[in-house]
């Protein structure tokens, strides 16, 4: 049975993977896009904040797009000392279901083959340089439910037999934070638990939410290791989340505390979507490319470590890789593997600079306690919000301890 | 043994960004594989569901 041929062929449909396609079928490939939900986008697992500079770099954002714009933030320390900080640059809550389900669709009249409900279970490098992708079609009989409610078989091979291959010689693997395929070609992706947010999201409906400001909570009660954010989304609804450093999470621990605090905070509150993701705070995967195949997005951890902030560089990834892929085609159809490089390459300059730097600073403030947190709060809720950016946040928290200035530098070199 | 409670989990493959041995698998549900499973429990302490348990097999 002869497969069915592609030039490219892109795992995972979110916003990483949807830019890679879009990318590479403008550019003339003939691109397959994967996904193995029936929506991309659905469930969102996401704040859906992004900055104006990060969302403009790649795209005018459709105004359909934004839910609110927001130009203020308001931190809490770990006592509840409130710091507001009015200088901040314009940033977005973004509608990420519609915006993913767009970018797919963009991909898709550039000229990408999609398709949904298509879980990739293997993929293989095959005789002739070419790469073999296999999709489950039964994707709910993958388990054998035993009847107690628990799943224990995942022995793909024994449960399903109707299959789909694909082949293409170059693999774009967008398949998130949990990517699997990657392992299949030599990566070891596994994450430290210190490298990882586990994550609870929650929208609610509720009064008292003000339009144009981000709140954040941080404190081990709040957020061990992570922070608490509050994204107003018009209308009386916003996206409360939370994330807990893996390394001091316990089992279920980030959906009862966002609980806790949605009840404690929002006592009228609705929580109308509840649900969980995790969130790599660990640094970008080097290398990005190996043989035909390129890593983007969450699979690539290309993740700000500090915020958890991914969209932005998911964006300039995709559309660079898909890109990088496409040029990387000789004129008679065969790939130059060694030009795929040329993305990690770009990459590297543009971003992974600052991504590294990021991850730098979140090793440093993982070694602070709450009672620091406090203190720099406290200095600088005594300054007119209108003076307090980010900047200045970061210059008081160095100077307050300048040994640690000694311990950052380290970490920057 | 670990095994998933379906009911609990929410698809989101924290668990799977974690486990060592890939013994973890995603189609459009998620499950463990007895043979790769080392039970080192790394999946269920980072669950944010709690959906992940050990259980004492029977014999």
């Amino acid at each position: 049975m002869s497969n069915k041929k592609y030039d490219i062929i892109v795992v995972g449909a979110g916003p990483a993977g949807a830019c890679a396609a879009m990318s590479a079928a403008s550019a003339g490939r003939r691109v397959l896009l994967l996904e193995r939900k029936p929506v991309p986008g659905v469930p969102v697992r996401c704040g859906e904040g992004i900055g104006h500079q990060g969302m403009t770099l790649s795209f005018e954002p459709r105004p359909e797009w934004i839910k609110s714009t927001v130009t203020r933030a308001r931190m809490f320390s770990p006592s509840g000392i409130g710091v507001e900080i009015g200088n901040v640059d314009k940033s977005y809550i973004l509608d990420r279901e519609r915006m993913d389900a767009d970018l797919v669709r963009m991909a898709a009249e550039a000229g990408a083959e999609f398709r949904a409900s298509s879980p990739v279970v293997w993929a293989e490098e095959t005789s002739s340089n070419q790469y073999k992708v296999t999709c489950s079609n039964t994707p709910n009989n993958i388990n054998t439910n035993n009847g107690t409610g628990t799943n224990n078989s995942a022995d793909i091979n024994n449960t399903d037999n109707t299959k789909t291959e694909f082949e293409a010689a170059c693999l774009i693997l967008a398949d998130g934070v949990e990517s699997r395929l990657a392992r299949c070609f030599g990566w070891n992706t596994a994450l430290r638990l210190a490298d990882i947010e586990t994550a609870a999201f929650a929208r609610i409906e509720t009064a008292g939410i003000e339009g144009d400001c981000c709140t954040f909570y941080t404190g081990s009660a709040v957020a061990p290791g992570g922070y608490l954010w509050v994204f107003p989304r018009g209308n009386g609804v916003a996206n409360v989340g939370l994330g807990v450093i893996g390394s001091r999470c316990r089992a279920g621990l980030p959906k009862e505390l966002l609980l806790d605090f949605i009840k404690r905070t929002y006592p009228e509150g609705r929580v109308t979507d509840l649900h969980c993701g995790g969130v790599p705070v660990a640094k970008w995967v080097r290398p990005l490319v190996r043989g035909g195949v390129m890593l983007v997005g969450d699979a690539a951890r290309q993740v700000n470590a500090i915020n958890g902030a991914g969209l932005a560089y998911s964006f300039y990834a995709g559309q660079l890789a898909g890109t990088v892929a496409a040029k990387a085609f000789r004129s008679d159809g065969g790939l130059r593997r060694k030009a795929l490089s040329a993305y990690q390459r770009e990459w590297a300059k543009v971003f992974g600079k600052q991504q590294e730097r990021s991850f730098a600073l979140k090793e440093f403030i993982m070694s602070a306690d709450d009672a620091f947190l406090d203190k720099i709060a406290d200095s600088l809720s005594k300054e007119p919000s209108g003076k307090v950016s980010y900047l200045r946040v970061f210059m008081r928290t160095f100077s307050s301890r300048p040994l640690l200035l000694f311990k950052a530098f380290k970490l920057f070199r | 043994m670990t095994v998933v409670d379906t009911d609990k989990c929410d698809e989101c493959g924290t668990c799977i960004s974690v486990c060592p041995g890939n013994a973890l698998l995603i189609g459009n549900r998620l499950a463990v594989s007895p043979e790769k499973c080392t039970s080192c429990g790394l999946c269920i302490k980072v669950c944010p569901f709690g959906a992940i348990s050990n259980v004492q097999q029977k014999i």
